[in-house]
């Protein structure tokens, strides 16, 4: 019988009398009288019977069995009288005492139950109430008990009120930072809590495919804003000797690129930390140059980076410009808004409204400090040092983290968004102009030279119009410009923006060509957003929505455009062209857009007009999906070599381990079975360990040069390949000889990279032995390759399979066997009988207190199986790998492949010889230490891929990873030229393999 | 819902001596019952008998028996139970007769009869009553036939224990 079934059965034959005979039997009958209890009862009668003297004789034993009783040899009307009194006593208990359930509810009959007994005790028969009573203020007491008592101190009505609200998002964003667009996101999109700030990850509608064509056909929207902007200020040369110290021409351009230092281009980097590159890396940035001012050597440079990033990259240049001293903020001067408030009246008096609002500003003055909404970011607290000077060198370093609000557009027709959703800026009047104001735009616009330039910036952005796709214009292009409120043009209805190019024909075709061409002329790149004064001002007096609307409701035609535009609306900003896909030959500039920068505050004032525009909005999925389809890595998943890149790693392994255990155990996957050592996450030092010894030991009889060469290397951590030349040959040898691909090169011929040789890749690998290469891999037939995917080294069986059948599936992994299953599935026996224990002990105690002790739970009787008994290891597992490694000839087997049997040997002594460790045994996973990485499986791997899908643009299979550079050049080296780049990628829940094309872009 | 129907039979084993009362058993009874029901009705009425045949309840004290058996076949039971002349336990061979005093549908209805019989038996005893020491035992033992409250806080008890678990 079942515990609680058991239980039931008690607790309903509790008050039952049990039959009093004078032998305690267990015999039972019609197999429903609990023979237990009838002995129990029986004790307890007799001690209610009288001892008469010596009338109770010990009766004769026949048969070798006890009589065990007394018989009394007369009878009395005592004993009689007695008897029956008891009898009657357990009888009327019996009577009194309904058996049903006791829930009061159920002991009605059904005809009699009414609605909402359990709440009003009043509803129940006279005799129940009672019972009923009691266990309703039981169940009250319970709830309490769970979950706090919700304060609702005010109503909804009040909650939702205005200024409450606002306090109630404040408190909310004091944890994490809500972007500006965060309550219309979270509307709409599944949020998450990450690095500090609360983001979109999804929308909550089905839209994968929609965001893919509108990446790739129109315009796909999201907002960066989280992305931190480090600013640098300072003379050209200190800063530049500073940051060179970072980067290294190795990877591409650095930060005194001519076109970048120009302030023409947006430009990206790796960091490094200093003088250390190609080890320990901090991750990539995109930054910006101020342009020039005429005579001048002071610069501006803004470093945007991603928030994971952000602390090391500041410590690291404090460090380097010697920025140690902090200057305190300023508390903040009561800010222009007072001054605004007192000038919006003098200005418009008869805009002024004349009851209401005014009640509602006393009413606010009254409260004290009224609610005021954060702008930037609420997590920091004022008096926290955002700026560092340096004495000796000059430079100033500024934290603009959440400064500036930066959209992405990405799309080929990103920029007819921009140019219908944005106008340049209108010139004010001459009397506003002449008057003294706290707005920017008057005072900035009565200089000749400021509206020349920003007709000038204007006249550029209305070329655009007439530009076919945004990939047209130059990579990186920056745009300065002054616009209108957007909100002012927003239309009635959401459109889609659609080129208009009969319009543009024949108009401005020179100019267009020299944009096209050239890009944008330089000093078309300044604006006054880099001016912090005139960003303050600019978020400060920005027209709430509020005073836009009755501005519109005052409107003498209702829909007509409000001319003129408010003095508020001029808003600097910087349009940056974000290239798209760079590197390789398919799909060139796959994924351009632009971005924006513009003040804070501003963000929903942009924000709707461009979803008005017809755009598509994404959130971190999609930014991700877009660098996978771009090929290019996405920070910080794909940086393993990175601080941040490596958190990462932690989290994601803690996030897939807790999905793993989320499952029943029947349902996981066993990972071992499937010969996957890490679904989780990638050990890359050990693989690039691993191989560097393959190598070694393979090298050891033929060319005794390497060998000399990779001894005198320190063992250094993995890092990535991001030299541009090592890339270049990299890609190079990948194809294979008859490619057309090669003959598709544009631009000038570089320079053919020398052949494949055996010497030509040890020299590679004597430089870089312990590198990573990003490679993307496309599969050639089925298959979707997965997160953490294996990439391994086909053998020549498998190319010759592939060379009759093009469209076979691939070898087979066998199957593995799962030595640990026996260990985990003892140790949890060993836990569950200990708990069980445990129980027992618990319950038996807890019925000696209440009734005698009884002898019945016995608490050594379940120790037979105590952890301590974990079955010894009976045999070594049969190596799985062993057979079909001898299988490549070309890798002569070293030692390294030994430790496949002899780790997993030792593991499973070692978890027998603690149990203490068998605990931490999850089935299906292999325990560290991880044996051999390499060799664990029949194909040796070479990496695993980080990013893997089905990718749209290719029509197949695509995945993105890193792999063992050592490993990659044995694998060239070993296939013949003809069919060179051929890998195997395996998904860590499948014995399938599949053949993939292996390609390096650089 | 349909439930088997059953019928309580409430009877009480009359013997010549009271102390060979203490030798009655659930197991006797039952093979003693089962024996006169093959002897009065045969094969056909033990089988039928034996359906759900049960000894539910045994007062070695006052002789009291509870019997189950199908509310359709009772009657075979019933008509049995007069022949009945004997028990045997371990050998002894009890004279006896068994008075059948309530048929009941459930056990509670025989319980409840119980009750009121044996109160009644309790106060005819009364007024017979020949020393006063015995007068005394007798009425203390008619009023202890009544349930007290402390029955209740008693119960509570138990539930607290159960919620506990």
């Amino acid at each position: 019988m079942s515990g609680a079934k058991h239980r039931m059965r008690n607790k309903k034959m509790r008050d039952q009398p049990t039959s009093v005979t004078y032998s305690a039997s267990g015999w039972r009958n019609g197999g429903d009288t609990p023979a237990g209890r009838a002995s129990d009862f029986h004790h307890a009668k007799g001690q209610d019977l009288p001892q008469q003297g010596g009338g109770w004789v010990r009766g004769h034993q026949s048969g070798g069995s006890v009589y065990p009783k007394e018989l009394p040899k007369y009878i009395t009307s005592t004993y009689f009288a007695r008897a029956r009194s008891a009898e009657v006593k357990a009888m009327l208990k019996a009577v009194n005492k309904t058996t049903g359930s006791c829930h009061t509810a159920g002991a009605l009959p059904k005809h009699m139950r009414r609605r909402a007994m359990s709440h009003n005790t009043k509803r129940l028969p006279t005799r129940l109430r009672e019972g009923a009573q009691r266990m309703l203020e039981k169940s009250l007491q319970a709830a309490k008990k769970e979950k706090k008592e919700e304060s609702k101190a005010k109503s909804r009505k009040a909650r939702r009120r205005h200024g409450n609200l606002l306090l109630e998002f404040n408190r909310r964003q004091r944890k994490n930072i809500w972007l500006e667009t965060h309550i219309w996101h979270a509307k709409r999109f599944h949020m998450v809590k990450k690095w500090g700030y609360c983001l979109g990850v999804r929308p909550t509608l089905k839209c994968y495919r929609a965001c893919y064509r509108a990446m790739s056909s129109h315009c796909l929207l999201q907002d960066l804003s989280y992305y931190c902007c480090v600013e640098l200020q300072g003379p050209e040369e200190q800063l530049l000797s500073a940051l060179s110290r970072l980067t290294s021409k190795d990877t591409g351009p650095t930060f005194a690129a001519v076109q970048c230092l120009s302030g023409r281009r947006q430009g990206s980097v790796v960091l490094y930390r200093p003088d250390q590159y190609p080890a320990q890396p901090l991750g990539p940035v995109l930054f910006l140059w101020r342009p020039r001012s005429e005579g001048s050597t002071h610069r501006q440079l803004w470093i945007w980076g991603h928030p994971t990033l952000k602390q090391d990259l500041l410590s690291e240049l404090q460090a380097l410009c010697q920025c140690s001293e902090a200057v305190m903020p300023v508390p903040e001067p009561v800010p222009s808004p007072a001054v605004e408030a007192v000038a919006v009246p003098t200005k418009d008096p008869p805009q002024k409204p004349v009851t209401g609002r005014k009640r509602k500003r006393a009413e606010q003055d009254s409260d004290g400090q009224p609610a005021k909404k954060i702008l930037g970011d609420g997590t920091r607290s004022p008096t926290c040092p955002v700026t560092w000077k340096s004495p000796t060198t000059g430079i100033v370093i500024n934290d603009l983290t959440m400064e500036m609000v930066r959209y992405r557009l990405i799309g080929p027709l990103s920029h007819t968004v921009l140019t219908e959703a944005l106008s340049p800026a209108t010139d004010c009047e001459e009397a506003a102009k002449s008057g003294q104001s706290c707005f920017w735009w008057p005072e900035y616009s009565n200089q000749e030279q400021n509206m020349a330039l920003h007709r000038e910036q204007a006249d550029v952005f209305q070329l655009l119009k007439g530009v076919y796709s945004s990939t047209e214009i130059p990579a990186g292009s920056v745009l300065g410009l002054t616009v209108d409120d957007p909100r002012i043009t927003l239309p009635r209805r959401r459109v889609r923006a659609q080129p208009d190019l009969q319009q543009a024909i024949g108009v401005d075709e020179e100019k267009r060509r020299a944009l096209t061409l050239q890009g944008v002329p330089e000093h078309c790149c300044q604006s006054a957003l880099w001016d912090r004064s005139v960003r303050d001002n600019v978020t400060d007096n920005k027209l709430p929505e509020k005073e836009l609307n009755r501005m519109r409701s005052e409107l003498l035609v209702p829909g007509s455009q409000l001319t003129p535009t408010p003095l508020q609306g001029r808003v600097p900003m910087l349009l940056v062209h974000q290239p798209g896909k760079q590197l390789g030959q398919e799909m060139p500039s796959w994924g351009v857009g632009w971005d924006l920068l513009l003040p804070k505050g501003w963000g929903m004032a942009f924000w709707v007009p461009l979803v008005y525009r017809g755009v598509r909005v994404a959130g971190l999925q999609m930014s991700q999906k877009h660098s996978q389809h771009k090929g290019a890595p996405h920070f910080p998943h794909d940086y393993p070599d990175c601080p941040a890149g490596a958190r990462f790693q932690d989290e994601q392994q803690a996030e897939l381990m807790d999905k793993f255990t989320r499952r029943p155990p029947a349902k996981r996957t066993n990972y071992i079975k499937h010969g996957c050592l890490a679904p989780f996450r990638c050990p890359w030092q050990q693989l690039v360990e691993e191989w560097v010894e393959i190598v070694k030991e393979t090298g050891k009889g033929s060319d005794s040069r390497t060998e000399v060469e990779t001894a005198g290397a320190p063992p250094s951590r993995f890092s990535v390949l991001r030299s541009r030349k090592v890339l270049k040959q990299l890609s190079a040898w990948c194809r294979p000889s008859s490619s057309r691909g090669q003959r598709l090169q544009r631009g000038p011929q570089p320079p053919p990279p020398p052949p494949l040789s055996p010497a030509a890749a040890a020299a590679l690998r004597a430089s870089h032995g312990q590198g990573l290469a990003w490679a993307r891999f496309s599969l050639l037939a089925k298959g979707r390759p997965e997160l953490h995917a294996m990439v391994c080294a086909p053998t020549e069986e498998d190319l010759r399979l592939l060379s009759r059948d093009p469209q076979c599936a691939g070898p087979q992994e066998p199957r593995h066997t799962d030595h640990f299953r026996k260990h985990v599935k003892s140790a949890r026996k060993a836990r569950k009988s200990k708990r069980s224990d445990e129980k027992a002990e618990g319950a038996s105690a807890e019925k000696a207190t209440t009734k005698k002790p009884d002898a019945a739970s016995d608490p050594s009787s379940g120790s037979a199986d105590q952890p301590g008994s974990v079955p010894e290891v009976t045999s070594t597992p049969a190596s799985v790998s062993d057979g079909d490694s001898s299988a490549i000839p070309a890798l002569a087997w070293p030692p390294v492949a030994t430790p496949d049997q002899d780790p997993s040997a030792a593991a499973p002594a070692a978890a027998a010889a603690a149990p203490a460790e068998a605990e931490r045994l999850v089935l299906g996973l292999w325990p560290e230490p991880l044996p051999s990485v390499t060799s664990h499986c029949s194909r040796v791997t070479l990496g695993w891929v980080t990013q893997g899908d089905f990718s749209l643009t290719a029509g197949c299979g695509e995945a993105l990873g890193l792999v063992s550079l050592a490993g990659l050049l044995h694998v060239l080296l070993g296939q013949p030229p003809e069919r060179r780049g051929i890998v195997l990628l395996r998904n860590p829940s499948s014995l399938q393999y599949r053949f993939a094309k292996v390609t390096i872009e650089a | 819902m349909v439930r088997f129907k059953s019928r309580y039979l409430l009877c009480e084993v009359c013997v010549e001596d009271r102390s060979s009362l203490l030798l009655l058993e659930e197991r006797t009874i039952y093979q003693a019952v089962k024996a006169a029901v093959a002897r009065a009705h045969g094969d056909y009425g033990s089988a039928l008998l034996i359906l759900s045949f049960a000894v539910k309840y045994v007062n070695a004290h006052t002789g009291v028996i509870l019997i189950r058996c199908r509310k359709s076949h009772y009657r075979i039971l019933w008509s049995a139970l007069p022949f009945m002349s004997c028990l045997e336990n371990r050998g002894q061979k009890v004279p006896c007769s068994i008075n059948c005093l309530h048929i009941g549908g459930t056990i509670r209805t025989c319980q409840k009869f119980l009750v009121k019989y044996s109160t009644q038996q309790l106060h005819r005893m009364l007024p017979h009553c020949t020393t006063e020491a015995e007068r005394d035992e007798v009425r203390r033992a008619v009023l202890s036939c009544s349930l007290e409250k402390e029955r209740d806080v008693e119960e509570e008890e138990a539930e607290e224990e159960w919620d506990d678990e």
